[in-house]
């Protein structure tokens, strides 16, 4: 085991080696990561802070719920008493048709004798807050309430947050897409730049061959050295969206002293921030992979 | 210990490079493979290190047929000799002892003999003063000597050389070929191609090829 991992540290430290020995191409990679990671990465922190700010809006899930206009008073009780047991709901409010009837009179300035109504067109009817938002939740309530007798009509109400979130859930898919071919892209840039790496050490790839080693030995050190630069890229990432940040805040500072109100970006938190590395070395590690394996198969086919 | 029977070689568009070779190799022996250019010596030395494989015939290894050989087994085989290549194959961006301890490093050996061990391949052929010298300050003899130490230096029990001394002086090469003649003498079976035999008073079997084909086998003195 100690000797498996001195072999895998000999491997880093030739990758640092190597890495130092072309340290301008190295800069160059570290800056080719960190700004297209930074695409897509900046993307999301405004997603993230968007859907931060859209959870804070003060919004409450209305339902109308209509009963039959020959329901039993009893029915009635019956479904005020389930409503009452349900802890989805925060608020209820009936109203009995003769009331909605009354307020729609007075609103209109209409008598049923001058409009030609002679019977009250309205249903008795339940007004309910609930306090979640949560659409899997409002669905399989609003399912058990049409099993209820004498409810004739749901109706809910405030779907605007719900599109807003439809948008900011549309616009992640789009960044995640962005991101998967900037991805893509990362790994051919990385894939030719240890590509060109494996040309200027076919010296050694030969001779190590040559003297027995495995192709896994071969490999190490270009992996370490994708490894490297994705880790070196991921910090660039970093080091960019805090700028983005910092720039973004200084202003929208100057805009909340003149116009009130707190517009602030948040930072990724640790876990995201080591993700992101994470995902640059990840990128790193599967394009030195191809490269050097690119490599060893063309050297297979001399030896 | 290295038997050929029938073996061919043949690379692609071109004539046969070897042909109908069989012969037989035992543990200990002092082998030249001699002829002129382009006789077939470099394809003998690749095949019997299985560097590369026969277009037909057997090559038996230690018991083992290497036809059946699967692809990821063949480092393991090649760490079993010491190669010493014509034309060096040092690596010139590391130093004498990294050279050194390269094959330590492929064969996983305790790191802290590495140190040990390249000092005394690094002693064996005077190169010890040299250890943090770059190859590329060292002169042609001198290189082949590193290129002896990295080859010796994981103990193989056979070692190859093709042509080691074909680019040095008479005074360099007798130095080279006497560090090889020494190796035999401990019991490492020491494989070297050569234009021509050189002087020596010691027992060897040679292998002389022309156009691919093996003469007169085997010469005993």
């Amino acid at each position: 085991m100690f000797r498996f991992l001195h072999s895998h540290y000999h491997a880093f430290v030739q990758g640092l080696i190597r890495i130092k020995a072309n340290w301008i191409g190295s800069v160059m990679m570290f800056l080719v990561i960190g700004i297209t990671l930074s695409l897509p990465a900046t993307g999301f922190l405004l997603i993230q802070n968007a859907s931060q700010i859209s959870n804070k809006i003060q919004y409450e899930a209305e339902i109308s719920i209509f009963l039959s206009k020959d329901i039993p008073s009893e029915q009635i009780n019956f479904i005020r008493s389930a409503l009452e047991k349900n802890t989805l709901i925060k608020k209820i409010h009936f109203e009995p048709k003769l009331d909605a009837w009354e307020k729609l009179q007075a609103q209109l300035k209409l008598s049923s004798i001058e409009d030609g109504v002679s019977k009250n067109p309205l249903p008795d009817a339940f007004f309910i807050s609930l306090n979640t938002l949560e659409t899997k939740k409002i669905t399989t309530f609003i399912a058990d309430l049409k099993t209820i007798e004498g409810i004739e009509e749901i109706v809910i109400d405030g779907g605007w947050v719900k599109k807003l979130r439809s948008i900011l859930y549309l616009v992640k898919i789009g960044i995640v897409i962005l991101g998967c071919l900037l991805l893509t892209v990362l790994i051919v840039v990385i894939s030719n730049t240890i590509r060109l790496q494996t040309l200027t050490y076919q010296n050694e790839i030969e001779v190590s061959r040559l003297i027995g080693a495995t192709n896994a030995f071969i490999q190490r050190p270009f992996k370490y050295t994708g490894l490297l630069y994705g880790f070196g890229g991921g910090v660039i990432t970093l080091g960019i969206i805090k700028i983005i940040l910092a720039s973004f805040n200084l202003v929208a500072h100057r805009v909340e002293n003149l116009m009130g109100g707190n517009i602030t970006l948040k930072a990724f938190s640790l876990e995201q921030s080591i993700l992101i590395i994470v995902i640059a070395m990840i990128v790193g590690w599967i394009a030195s992979y191809i490269a050097a394996k690119q490599a060893i198969h063309k050297l297979e086919k001399n030896y | 210990m290295i038997k050929f029977s029938n073996v061919y070689k043949r690379y692609p568009g071109e004539m046969d490079a070897l042909q109908d070779i069989s012969l037989e190799i035992s543990s200990g022996e002092l082998i030249f493979v001699t002829g002129p250019s382009g006789a077939g010596k470099s394809t003998l030395l690749k095949l019997i290190s299985a560097v590369e494989k026969p277009t037909s015939g057997t090559i038996i290894f230690e018991n083992q047929n290497l036809n059946y050989l699967q692809k990821n087994e063949m480092p393991f085989l090649r760490r079993k000799f010491g190669m010493i290549f014509q034309d060096h194959k040092l690596l010139f961006d590391r130093t004498c002892y990294d050279n050194v301890a390269l094959p330590l490093a492929i064969n996983e050996i305790d790191p802290s003999d590495i140190g040990r061990r390249v000092r005394a391949a690094l002693n064996k052929v005077g190169l010890l003063t040299k250890e943090r010298v770059m190859p590329m300050s060292l002169s042609g003899g001198e290189q082949q000597r590193l290129a002896i130490a990295r080859a010796i230096v994981s103990r193989p029990s056979i070692l190859i050389a093709d042509e080691p001394t074909a680019n040095l002086d008479r005074g360099y090469a007798d130095e080279i070929m006497n560090i090889f003649y020494s190796f035999q003498q401990v019991g490492v079976t020491v494989i070297i191609s050569s234009h021509e035999i050189p002087k020596t008073t010691i027992h060897y079997k040679e292998f002389h090829l022309i156009t691919g084909n093996l003469q007169n086998v085997p010469l005993l003195t």
